[in-house]
């Protein structure tokens, strides 16, 4: 049996830790609050830019504008990572990796854009396919911060000759569970919705620049809406898993506890052991 | 009489949701004025003022870069940035002036010209709407 107060430290760093481990979990909770909130408040925006877009499209079917244009397969193809930019959030990260992982397998020769230092590190040591990468975004994340972003993709996408953009990201279900996303980003495909007006509008100036300036907008809305899923879901994952970590250490406490305990008992009753046979000796 | 109701959306939030008589857009190709029945219309919207009537008063915003829709008397703007008139910061607009002159002078190569008119644009009709 280990001795006493080797037992007693090791119940001290485990309370430490466990303190720890909870108190991420609290931050992490009223982090996911927030990013909720944020989701929410930016569905209005993406709901009617959605609509302006597919209201467009209906009536133009015909449309060649290169971001609503068809896959022709020519050209070369994306893959945009989003993982988070701290660890301590279970498999989070390692979900997202494995799947893009399987994606380049499919497609070895698409670049890669890792948004988020979990992702652009791993990418980094692993493939030459890294063409950009965007880290320590979400710690101070604003609309700026994620139309920036989604300026930098939209140039890549029409001055160098891709023909599709995906993106691969977690998207928040609740705060235990995740979803993996695999989507089309570029070109366009607007989401079908009742919405999308029948009425005949007049353009200004004209179609073409309404659907450019648009697109423009739709990227930077659905940048920030991914971002923002992936943030609240990379709270979500952080919260389980913090959780789980001070089940753990109570648990380990009680049972080192329970260790404790019987150890200091053994040293009681072989210390009595010793003074009643120390005594008998004398009476003898 | 019936109204024009009128939403102004942002990525973070519904910023105005109300009944007005009257408004005027500024409009990527000049300013327009909407009433009632206005034929259905989409535009883009340029940096400037957004003025919005309401009997004999009219409220004043600073608006940059974004679409307005107009269908059955509903009059849709989504935008990045709107300021009411009093919200406006006069210090800040005028240092964003100053420093997007600054970088328009340097003529440094690896300047992004597209951006440095629009903080421009941005902050010079804050300053014009606050001065009135």
């Amino acid at each position: 049996m280990a001795n006493l107060r080797e037992i007693k430290t090791r119940i001290e760093s485990v309370k430490s830790t466990k303190q720890i481990t909870n108190a991420m979990k609290m931050v992490a909770a009223s982090k996911l609050r927030k990013a909720q909130d944020n989701i929410i408040n930016a569905r209005p925006y993406a709901d009617h830019i959605n609509d302006m877009l597919r209201t467009l499209k209906n009536k133009n079917i015909s449309s060649d504008h290169p971001l609503l244009a068809e896959i022709s397969g020519k050209g070369k193809t994306a893959y945009v990572v989003v993982t988070s930019d701290r660890g301590l959030c279970g498999s989070f990260n390692t979900h997202i990796i494995k799947e893009a992982i399987v994606n380049l397998k499919k497609n070895p020769d698409a670049d890669l854009i890792c948004i988020g230092k979990k992702g652009y590190d791993y990418f980094r040591k692993h493939s030459t396919n890294v063409t950009e990468h965007y880290i320590n975004l979400f710690n101070e994340m604003n609309f700026g911060v994620s139309a920036d972003v989604a300026e930098k993709i939209l140039s890549l996408f029409l001055d160098e000759n891709y023909d599709q953009i995906n993106i691969i990201y977690n998207e928040f279900k609740s705060a235990i569970q995740q979803d993996i996303v695999v989507k089309q980003l570029l070109p366009i495909i607007p989401v079908e919705s009742e919405e999308s007006s029948k009425l005949d509008f007049i353009y200004e100036p004209d179609e073409d620049t309404i659907i450019y300036e648009l697109g423009r907008k739709y990227i930077h809305v659905d940048i920030w809406r991914i971002m923002l899923e992936s943030s609240a879901a990379e709270q979500g994952a952080r919260m389980t898993a913090m959780d789980s970590a001070t089940e753990n250490a109570i648990e380990l406490i009680s049972k080192l506890t329970l260790n404790y305990n019987r150890a200091r008992q053994a040293a009681i009753t072989t210390e009595i052991i010793e003074i009643s046979s120390g005594a008998e000796a004398i009476q003898q | 009489m019936s109204k024009i109701h009128i939403k102004v959306i942002q990525p973070t939030q519904i910023r105005i949701d109300k009944e007005y008589d009257h408004v005027i857009v500024p409009g990527i190709d000049g300013d327009f004025g909407i009433s009632l029945d206005h034929t259905p219309f989409i535009t883009k919207i340029r940096t400037g003022v957004l003025q919005l009537f309401q009997n004999e008063t009219c409220d004043e915003y600073a608006i940059h870069d974004g679409f307005v829709t107009v269908e059955n008397n509903v009059i849709k703007i989504v935008c990045d940035t709107i300021e009411r008139k009093d919200e406006i910061d006069i210090a800040r607009a005028k240092a964003s002036k100053e420093r997007a002159e600054e970088r328009l002078k340097s003529s440094k190569e690896n300047i992004n010209f597209r951006r440095v008119e629009a903080s421009l644009k941005k902050a010079l009709v804050r300053l014009e709407l606050k001065s009135d």
